[in-house]
């Protein structure tokens, strides 16, 4: 009995323990399988929660494309929420440049006053997120889905907003209303708040790029010589140009307020219809380009052009149009020189062959006598009239070759002195003739051989030699110096120099390389400061007037010198006084 | 004997119109620009200006122009003759009261004194 006492007192000993332990395991396990299945739980909402995000991110992605459209990004929120979250109905407001707008779509009917209130709700929470008032009057209001019911007398339970940022301010407000009271949970909020604040740094990011391309591009329009407009189809400015303000002369400062399209309306007026040419335009989509316009001293050609934006789901939407202003006064100027030149050549021409051919008229007529003096006389004249129109016409040929740049140059190894001195020569009777001292001066730094085409140097000393006889008056005095420049040094001390004032100095002679250099000074009537800058430029050269007659010339001489001196390498120059002397120089790199 | 004052600075067109004028009717006297031109028609009262446009110094209009406003010059007609053929160039010239224009390469010696001759005729008829 004892031992049945024992055993039984035992196994009560025994399983008590056992039984607890049972319990503990029990409960343990029991515990650990409710964590986990609460973290099961936790990891399906998570995982739902990401792929929602997903799913909405990759939505926007493919939709919004890069329109950057606010209202398209809430209508995406808001038409994929139902999968996500419960409600009676669920809205938007946006800001849009001229209006607020509302949408709202109903889930569940509702009455009127469930609407009204929402609504109110809304703008309340808008214009604390703006700081701005809005009238609710004027606001665009859109509703959908199920049918505004007023027998139903429940109002708003539940209600949350969530703003929209894009790049930092406020675009618009996401609101989530339910009939039910207490029904959303911090959680909820959070995870929407969540989502939109993705859907909004995608955006953001997006619209930096953006801003970062039109940045390049507004850059370069503003950068741009010709004036440039953009407006919209409502005629309102989308991009003007600095270049298209100075144009109509609109000065920002005035009014503080920027150009508008009735500014380009009014500063064209009469001269260019700005508004029927985009009107056109953007009607038949082709491009206009006007004829040449004359505003104030300038001349434009402008060019009308519409914007469209070719759409990811085809077909184009028109933008816009493009006004481009190209200043063509310039080539207008040019195109004045050239005829001036050409009417001048012209000119230039006739007169000597005119000349000519009256001069055979009398000889035809008989009323000049074979043989006589008289006879002889007028075949002089006819012989220089004709000499005088060959030397024009190979000037002109050197030039278009000049300008062709097929002017040729035959180097040789040559004695400038002997150059110089048959120059001297050939001239001393016309420098006799009005008691002119014609001289040569070679200093003793002056090279004996140098290379350059013996042909077209003596060609420019022609041209320096017979103006500066020209341009000299009786009594005067023209020297030919010759001598060695040296970059950096000084020049050569022995240049007989006292007897001209004008005489070019080391800073007159651009040239970086030691060169032979040529000056044929006199002490003539000089150049006025306004000719002196266009003595060598193709088409704008003077026409010098003498202090003698029949001293007149195209300036083509001058053109083909430098033309010629610049094919060796070097350069040409001139400094001159009026009234005291001119020295017009060349260097040839040594 | 008329006097005929030709302002040109193409020596060579007065010698020919010299030349070609009938001898012993016409004294040709000559100037080679605008400047000299003045200067012989205030001391020569010709009867006649001949008168080219481009000249140095004082060139063509420049000199119809101090005519037309200068009450102490002589009232002295000018026949224009020049190489410039443009349209605007002649209305501009005639407006100026010059009495005729020539283009010079246009016409021969014998055409240029047979307007000569017109114009100092009519003017004699005026007189």
């Amino acid at each position: 009995m004892n031992t049945a006492l024992f055993s039984s007192a035992m196994i009560f000993n025994f399983l008590i323990p056992i039984f607890l332990l049972l319990v503990i395991l029990v409960f343990y396990f029991y515990y650990s399988l409710k964590k986990r299945e609460k973290e099961t739980t936790k990891e399906r909402e998570e995982s739902t929660r990401r792929l929602y995000e997903l799913t909405i991110l990759k939505e926007l992605g493919e939709r919004v494309g890069y329109s950057l459209n606010v209202e398209e990004i809430l209508q995406i929120i808001t038409g994929s929420l139902k999968q996500f979250i419960d409600y009676t109905a669920v809205g938007y407001i946006v800001i849009n440049p001229e209006k607020i707008k509302i949408n709202t779509h109903i889930e569940k009917s509702v009455s009127r006053s469930f609407l009204s209130e929402m609504k109110d709700r809304m703008i309340a929470s808008l214009s604390a997120l703006t700081d701005k008032s809005f009238d609710s009057s004027a606001i665009d209001e859109v509703v959908s889905g199920a049918i505004v019911v007023d027998e139903i007398k429940q109002n708003i339970g539940s209600l949350f907003n969530i703003p929209l940022v894009i790049g930092g301010a406020v675009a618009g407000v996401l609101t989530v209303a339910h009939i039910d009271v207490g029904l959303y949970k911090e959680e909820d909020m959070t995870i929407l708040y969540k989502i939109t604040g993705r859907a909004s740094e995608a955006v953001s990011r997006l619209e930096e790029v953006v801003e970062m391309e039109k940045g390049k591009l507004n850059a370069m329009v503003l950068s741009m010589e010709d004036g440039v407009l953009m407006v919209d189809t409502e005629y309102r400015v989308v991009v003007a140009n600095p270049a298209i303000k100075k144009i109509i002369k609109f000065n920002l400062l005035a009014d503080g307020k920027d150009v508008n399209f009735f500014d380009f309306v009014n500063a064209l007026g009469g001269k260019f219809d700005i508004h029927g040419k985009l009107e056109e335009v953007i009607k038949k989509k082709n491009p206009y380009y006007s004829e040449r316009i004359n505003i104030d001293d300038s001349f434009f050609e402008i060019g009308v052009c519409s914007v469209s934006h070719s759409m990811l789901k085809g077909g184009d939407q028109i933008l816009g149009a493009v006004v481009v202003f190209h200043d063509i006064t310039k080539d207008i100027e040019l195109e004045r020189v050239r005829e001036e030149f050409t009417s001048m050549i012209v000119h230039e021409l006739r007169s000597p062959l005119d000349g000519i051919k009256k001069i055979i008229e009398l000889m035809i007529s008989g009323s000049i006598l074979a043989n006589s003096d008289k006879f002889k006389e007028y075949l002089n004249m006819a012989h220089q009239s004709s000499a005088s129109m060959l030397e024009l016409i190979n000037d002109i040929l050197d030039f278009s070759k000049l300008q062709a740049g097929k002017f040729e140059v035959n180097k040789e190894k040559v004695d400038i002195k002997e150059i110089v001195e048959n120059k001297i020569s050939f001239y001393k009777i016309s420098a006799d003739a009005k008691n002119l001292s014609l001289q040569s001066f070679f200093s003793n730094n002056s090279p004996q051989f140098s290379e350059f085409d013996p042909q077209a140097v003596k060609q420019i000393l022609n041209n320096f030699i017979s103006n500066a006889i020209k341009f000299t008056s009786r009594g005067g005095s023209v020297l030919l110096s010759v001598f060695t420049y040296k970059p950096g040094e000084p020049l050569p001390t022995d240049l007989a120099r006292d007897k001209f004032i004008v005489f070019p100095e080391t800073a007159d002679i651009k040239i970086n390389v030691p060169a032979l250099c040529v000056a044929v000074s006199d002490t003539g009537i000089g150049i006025s400061k306004t000719n002196l800058e266009n003595l060598f430029h193709t088409y704008k050269q003077v026409r010098l007037n003498s202090s003698d007659d029949q001293n007149k010339g195209t300036g083509l001489g001058l053109v083909i010198a430098k033309g010629i001196v610049e094919a060796h390498g070097g350069k040409i120059g001139v400094v001159s006084k009026e009234g005291i002397g001119s020295s017009f120089f060349f260097t040839i790199p040594l | 004997m008329k006097k005929i004052l030709v302002i040109d600075d193409d020596q060579f067109f007065s010698k020919t119109l010299e030349a070609a004028l009938p001898a012993g009717k016409y004294s040709l006297l000559s100037a080679e620009d605008g400047e000299v031109g003045l200067q012989k028609l205030i001391s020569e009262k010709p009867d006649l200006v001949i008168l080219d446009l481009m000249m140095p110094k004082l060139d063509g209009t420049a000199f119809l122009k101090k005519l037309q406003e200068s009450k102490d010059l002589p009232k002295v007609p000018v026949l224009v003759s020049s190489n410039l053929s443009s349209v605007k160039k002649i209305s501009d010239v005639m407006a100026m009261g010059a009495v005729g224009y020539v283009i010079k390469s246009d016409e021969s010696l014998q055409s240029i004194v047979q307007d000569i001759e017109r114009v100092l005729g009519e003017n004699l008829e005026k007189k």
